[in-house]
């Protein structure tokens, strides 16, 4: 057998290993509907956000003062004005009030009413209508202002009836828009970003099972640690896309029951490359970014002895993978600046951004590029990793690239015997 | 180097900081049999067997496993068990045979079918399907050890294979052992417990302070100390020690002498002449044990445990 057939078939051994014992556990499927957990606990806060929201608004009112022909000609304009707005966006509900003695003395007394919390009221002639509103009630003060210049224009030229008579035509975009292209880039990176969040970090811990089983010499003397720790990407990797390909599922058949009017708004965010494309090189790039981060995490989590120096590594791991974010967004936002074109080159970012230009610009010479370099560094970095680790636990390796002396708690027991 | 070594070592040597654990160690194992490395804690027995696999790097020297100087690229063919033991706890034993096997080339199939034949073999048949987390000590171990030659390895590697094992799979273990060079493999295994050594070892090397001490058969090592001979006279009296042996020393009721070159029938006649007589007399045969402490030498044993116990400590 060449070295490379047994090395590949070492490196699928412990891949092989790894999904198995990460899959056939009960805590997989905790693993596997963490989003929707996810999804529950998001709901349940933004039903009780909008509930207490809700019952803040219900009391709230507009308030005219006025009587006669003058109060239902207000109220007609507000029921023609009122259609306009989105449900949410709706003004308070108007009502109207007899006129007392003292207009002024009314109008102020009521916004200190327990019934109900009034944000305008509007009183004296329309002409020249005094409004007051409440800190928060300046639109609604715009509001009342419109209805009675609304009043007086139908009383100016006695139209009650609209004098304008619109066609509607609803318009399908043929091409793709550069904001829908803009959209689409910020959507991939904050995609890649959020699984290679979930799925990557994973890959933290899986050494300390070795670690702590002592079945790391067993390994390492079968099989070299450049497998170990590749079989184990490409293990945690298996247990990603099983995920994926769950909710991928999930989200497709949630995507079909979608109103016409949320479908169709989507439909506006085209990629530059093509759907298709897209979708082949937003897979491109997870495979990268999984195994770029994955590796380094591995590599970084190989070298932690114990569950509290994990606890302490999963901090900076967090804030790497954000500042990674945060690096492609830029790109995203601005494709052709000087960000972008750094947030491509850097490796670790690399995924991230590309996914972004593929949203933004339709060539494909530069994603057969990027993919190379990032397989490159892929190799790197897993590379280094087994270097970091073989120093840090078997305390072997060439001296130039040692960087400790003793490690504090080795894997393998270097007791002399 | 000899084709018909399956291990050679030439001037090993490796540091750890700025001591030289091993220090120009030569080994040669002849093929299809049991070879062993004796030395006291901390003499570089298991830094020796992980140059010798690969699994570290000498700082200098050569080495030859299996005809190949990389030892890595003929792991397929070696079976290895750690002096740490280590299983995943979750896995069931048969799965945990294969899966050593798999590493080492053995497809999965054939692995759980060997491994479940491996555990009747061993006695275990009725913990093939048993978590490794459930098993005792003793069993886990066996269990390890059957996935190092699950794959029926030309080579197979143990360090300190009876550490931690009660008797009865001491036993079974030493069995598995014989089996194994019945089979053709080349058995290459470490200890500090001269009776397994002395029942087992074809061959066998001692190792101390990172060199090497002795090496030929446990018939060789033995030859290396003279007999000795344990009397005990009929009629004893202060005058006794002047008709011995100069190294003659009190042992109970008798006196241990080494064996005079000429024999032992002219020493008798003198004593029974001056009328001491014989109430016993026994002719000893030295021990590997006896060896062993002849060449490591008490106040290095002391040295070895001292230093082992303080790196283990640190």
């Amino acid at each position: 057998m060449s070295n490379l057939a047994r090395v590949t078939r070492q490196t699928f051994t412990i891949a092989r290993r790894d999904f198995v014992a990460t899959v056939f556990t009960p805590t997989f499927l905790l693993f596997l509907l963490a989003p929707l957990l996810m999804i529950a606990f998001g709901t349940v806060g933004g039903i009780g956000a909008a509930s207490i929201s809700k019952g803040g608004g219900d009391k709230l009112r507009l308030v005219i003062v006025a009587e006669g022909d003058r109060a239902r000609a207000l109220a007609a304009a507000d029921a023609r004005l009122r259609r306009i707005y989105r449900e949410r966006e709706r003004p308070p509900p108007l009502v109207t009030e007899r006129a007392g003695p003292d207009a002024a003395r009314q109008a102020r007394a009521m916004f200190d009413a327990k019934d109900r919390e009034v944000s305008a009221v509007l009183y004296g002639p329309l002409e020249k209508p005094q409004i007051l509103y409440s800190p928060s009630g300046g639109r609604s003060a715009d509001y009342l202002a419109e209805l009675a210049e609304q009043v007086l224009r139908v009383e100016k030229t006695g139209a009650v009836t609209a004098l304008s008579e619109p066609t509607r035509v609803a318009v399908a975009r043929t091409g793709v828009s550069a904001g829908g292209q803009t959209q689409a880039a910020f959507f991939a990176v904050f995609g890649l970003f959020m699984v290679s969040l979930m799925l990557a970090g994973q890959a933290v811990g899986t050494m300390a099972e070795e670690r702590s089983n002592k079945v790391i010499e067993i390994l390492a003397a079968a099989v070299p640690l450049e497998s170990v720790l590749f079989g184990k990407l490409l293990g945690m990797f298996g247990v990603a896309l099983l995920f994926l390909t769950f909710w991928g599922t999930v989200v497709f058949n949630v995507g079909a029951l979608l109103p016409v009017q949320v479908s169709g708004r989507l439909d506006e965010l085209v990629p530059a490359v093509g759907l298709p494309m897209f979708v082949l090189l937003f897979f491109g790039y997870f495979v990268m970014a999984y195994m770029l981060l994955g590796a380094v995490f591995l590599g970084i989590g190989a070298q932690a002895s114990t569950q509290r120096e994990l606890q302490m590594l999963s901090l900076p791991i967090t804030i790497f993978q954000v500042a990674m974010f945060g690096f492609a967004s830029g790109a995203a936002a601005s494709p052709d600046s000087w960000v972008a074109t750094a947030a491509e080159l850097f490796p670790f970012s690399s995924p991230f951004a590309m996914a972004a230009r593929a949203a933004n610009s339709p060539e494909l010479w530069r994603h057969g590029l990027a993919l190379a370099w990032q397989a490159l560094w892929v190799v790197i970095t897993v590379s280094i990793a087994a270097r970091l680790f073989r120093r840090g636990v078997l305390q072997s390796g060439s001296p130039k690239l040692r960087l400790r002396k003793r490690p504090a708690e080795p894997a393998i027991d270097n007791t002399v015997s | 180097m000899q084709s018909d070594l399956a291990v050679s070592a030439s001037g090993l040597i490796k540091r750890f900081g700025e001591r030289r654990v091993v220090d120009g160690v030569d080994i040669a194992v002849p093929q299809g049999m049991i070879y062993g490395v004796l030395g006291p804690n901390g003499a570089g027995k298991t830094t020796t067997l992980r140059m010798l696999l690969g699994i570290i790097e000498p700082d200098g020297g050569t080495r030859r496993v299996l005809g190949n100087e990389r030892p890595r690229e003929v792991s397929d063919q070696v079976g290895y068990l750690p002096e740490e033991r280590g299983l995943y706890p979750g896995m069931k034993t048969v799965q945990a045979i294969a899966f050593m096997g798999a590493l080492r080339g053995l497809d999965w199939k054939t692995g759980r079918k060997r491994g479940a034949e491996l555990m009747e073999a061993a006695g275990l048949g009725h913990a093939v399907d048993q978590k490794i987390r459930k098993l005792s000590k003793g069993m886990a171990q066996l269990v390890q050890l059957l996935g190092s030659i699950v794959h029926q390895p030309d080579l197979l590697v143990l360090d300190e294979p009876f550490s931690g094992l009660d008797p009865v799979n001491q036993e079974r273990l030493e069995k598995l052992i014989l089996a194994e060079r019945d089979r053709g493999a080349t058995v290459l295994f470490s200890t500090h417990v001269m009776a397994h050594a002395e029942r087992l070892c074809d061959r066998l090397t001692i190792i101390a302070g990172g060199k090497v001490r002795f090496e030929g058969t446990v018939a060789d090592a033995r030859a290396t100390l003279p007999f000795k001979a344990h009397y005990v006279p009929h009629f004893p009296d202060d005058g006794l020690p002047a008709l011995l042996p100069a190294d003659a020393a009190r042992d109970g009721d008798g006196w241990r002498f080494t064996l005079p070159d000429e024999g032992i029938e002219a020493l008798l006649v003198k004593l029974i002449d001056a009328g001491y007589g014989i109430s016993g007399l026994s002719i000893e045969r030295p021990s590997l044990h006896d060896v062993f402490v002849r060449i490591v030498g008490h106040k290095a044993l002391e040295a070895a445990d001292v230093e082992a116990l303080g790196e283990a400590a640190a």
